[in-house]
């Protein structure tokens, strides 16, 4: 019995030292990947360039804030995270952080006083950042962005996400890749491999959540990267394989989307309409070509950006939808919904018009399971962003004022089910889901 | 849902249906239109005529597009109402056009407007003294009169022929105008009630587009107008 008390004793000994150094011994920190020379220095607009491929942006920016001096909420079910002041203010920002400071939130998800950060900041991505972008990021971020004296707001998440060791145990599963990347940039689709897997962080919301809520596949090497995942109550649509965008589009169409958030098909709404403004609008042609090339599996070849489709222009509109639209007889309520209120622009077909209307037959947004999206634009509109290529803002009105949650349900219905598309119905319930939820903000 | 296009909120970490779920509870009633139907005409409360006024412009906007013959009159499609809101609106107060001086009401009639007063204020000097002429001349205020002798005044008043100062000159013109307006325009104005006059001359209201119609020839087209507001007809 004595014995058997004293194994329990030294068991509880030995986990309550394993706790404690969970807890409190440091965590290592990924050394650099490569050794680059003491003087090395980023080319001129290098690190900018970094930035605007890692869309450090869109979190980094309050609202009409300073750039990069934080304090933009994320929500997230566990309690809002305030994105931090990444300005070099020494006080407020980043100002003291050295680069191995700067390469360890970048790799290890570490503050300098090694807390770790919410996997809000997508490191699981960053880390494969090569040296040299995260030498030309740092240079960018201590020289050139202008210092700005902000306290953000702490992150205060209820218990027991405030347990930060917690996310410890969290990276062991999470960052079980390498950091850094013996990447080959020296084709397309190798430079596009790069920047989706590192900068780019598209698995961030592309990818979906493991049983822990990390990314179920961080590179192309893992069977679900990019097969799609889900964003604030959004679909992100699988961008590679069977079924994707990047299967019906040619290269220059997706590389056309990235840059201006429209194409021959479709229109950025959402989330990705800021990522396309703040991120990916500011990359090279050969660049969004390049990802492009990648997410296909083919070469770049003779695309362009800014052609047109002519598959588009060749299509035929014999489909049964849009025959009865055509003939406006024997019309179900969501058909005689959608000829009143939508057909001025997306017309009988469901084709919309290249680079205005997106199309809504295969529109992966109108036959999502998350049904919210497609809701939430009949009820409040949408609206593309001006980009440098296309400089037009497109706006789509809101029908809330219009149509009732049946009518809502109605079209949304019909829309779900129409030129092909297959997906069950919405109910007036759902609407007035999204409309209640909508006012409240 | 926790965020709008064009209003951005940020990407979440984790997924984030829960919250979606946990704001239904402030469901409310999410009604979008009302349908009540308006009151009647005869029981109306103008907000800019006053009674003498408003007995005036019901009767002549009746003779303008009477309600026998075809079609809906006037008064079926509640064109004084129309006129009554857009008198109280930015038309009544001449709110957008030049109104400073100098004026010259005399002036040719292809001068355009050069009364210094607003359309408000051309019917409400205007109706007392077309009034006092058909007194005069018929024996009676224009709603009094018979149809033979209300189209005999509003000839009279249309040929210059009743004596009203240059700055009310364009008073008939702009009756003419307006009722037509208040018969045609979409009904969230208050006319063209139930879409009537858009069904009676086949006018498909506000749909906007009709691409598909463009090759289409002798094939009758089979729906009935909407309004801005998605009422159907």
């Amino acid at each position: 019995m004595k014995t058997f008390l004293r194994i329990i004793g030294a068991l509880i000994v030995v986990c309550l030292a394993a706790l404690l150094a969970f807890i409190f011994v440091p965590v290592q920190r990924t050394a650099p990947t490569e050794e680059l020379a003491a003087d090395w220095t980023p080319e001129a607009g290098q690190g900018e360039y970094v930035m605007y491929a890692s869309d450090c942006m869109a979190c980094h920016t309050a609202e009409g804030g300073e750039p990069f001096a934080g304090g933009r909420s994320i929500l997230s079910p566990m309690g809002t995270i305030w994105a931090t002041n990444i300005t070099p203010d020494k006080e407020t920002g980043i100002g003291n952080w050295t680069l191995d400071d700067f390469r360890a939130a970048l790799y290890d998800g570490l503050t300098p006083d090694g807390r770790h950060l919410y996997p809000a900041m997508p490191y699981e991505n960053y880390r494969k950042l090569t040296e040299e972008d995260v030498r030309a990021l740092y240079d960018y971020f201590m020289n050139e962005v202008p210092a700005v004296n902000n306290p953000v707001e702490a992150t205060a998440l209820s218990f027991p996400f405030n347990m930060r060791f917690g996310i410890r145990a969290w990276n062991w599963i999470a960052l079980s890749d390498p950091a850094g990347s013996a990447y080959e940039q020296s084709t397309p689709q190798e430079r596009g491999r790069y920047l989706v897997e590192s900068a780019g962080h598209c698995g961030a919301c592309h990818s979906p959540r493991n049983v822990f809520m990390g990314q179920d596949g961080l590179t192309a090497d893992d069977a679900n990267f990019l097969k799609g995942g889900e964003v604030d109550g959004w679909l992100a649509p699988a961008l590679m394989g069977e079924g994707s965008a990047a299967a019906t589009w040619p290269v220059g169409e997706i590389a056309t989307y990235l840059a201006t958030g429209r194409n021959s098909h479709s229109t950025a709404n959402g989330e990705m309409s800021m990522v396309v403004e703040h991120s990916l609008q500011h990359l090279t042609d050969e660049d969004n070509l390049a990802i492009a090339a990648f997410l296909k599996g083919e070469d770049v070849g003779e695309a362009t950006l800014l052609g047109t489709d002519l598959a588009l222009e060749e299509a035929e509109n014999d489909h049964p939808t849009t025959t009865m639209l055509t003939e406006a007889k024997d019309l179900s309520e969501g058909a005689r919904l959608y000829l009143d209120n939508c057909n001025a622009c997306h017309f009988v077909t469901g084709k919309g018009a290249p680079e205005i209307f997106p199309e809504l037959a295969g529109n992966s947004l109108v036959t999502a399971d998350q049904t919210g999206p497609l809701i939430g634009i009949i009820l409040h509109g949408a609206e593309v962003p001006s980009t440098e290529k296309r400089p037009m803002r497109l706006v789509m009105q809101g029908y809330a004022e219009r149509l009732t949650d049946e009518e809502v349900a109605e079209v949304a219905s019909f829309l779900r089910t129409a030129w092909g598309n297959d997906a069950p119905a919405v109910t007036a319930a759902d609407v007035a889901k999204v409309r209640a939820a909508d006012s409240a903000h | 849902m926790t965020d709008l296009p064009g209003l951005p909120s940020r990407r979440s970490f984790l997924k984030a249906t829960a919250a979606g779920a946990a704001l239904s509870g402030l469901a409310v009633s999410a009604k979008a239109r009302t349908a009540e139907p308006p009151v009647p005409l005869d029981q109306y409360q103008p907000e800019f005529f006053t009674p003498a006024e408003w007995t005036f412009v019901l009767a002549a906007t009746a003779r303008l597009i009477p309600s026998e013959g075809d079609g809906p009159g006037a008064l079926e499609a509640r064109v004084p109402v129309f006129i009554d809101r857009e008198m109280m609106g930015g038309y009544g107060a001449a709110a957008d056009w030049y109104m400073e001086g100098p004026h010259q009401p005399d002036a040719d009639p292809f001068r355009g407007w050069q009364t210094p007063l607003t359309p408000a204020e051309v019917y409400r000097g205007a109706i007392p003294v077309f009034d006092a002429w058909c007194q005069q001349t018929h024996g009676g205020a224009f709603a009094e009169l018979d149809a033979a002798k209300q189209d005999a005044a509003l000839t009279a008043l249309q040929k210059g022929e009743v004596a009203l100062d240059p700055t009310l000159k364009d008073f008939f013109s702009i009756l003419l105008q307006n009722t037509k307006e208040g018969y045609f325009a979409d009904p969230m104005y208050g006319g063209n009630h139930g879409m009537q006059a858009w069904t009676f001359i086949g006018f498909p209201g506000a749909r906007a587009n009709f691409k598909e119609w463009v090759p289409r020839y002798n094939v009758e087209y089979p729906l009935g107008p909407v309004s801005i507001k998605g009422e159907r007809a």
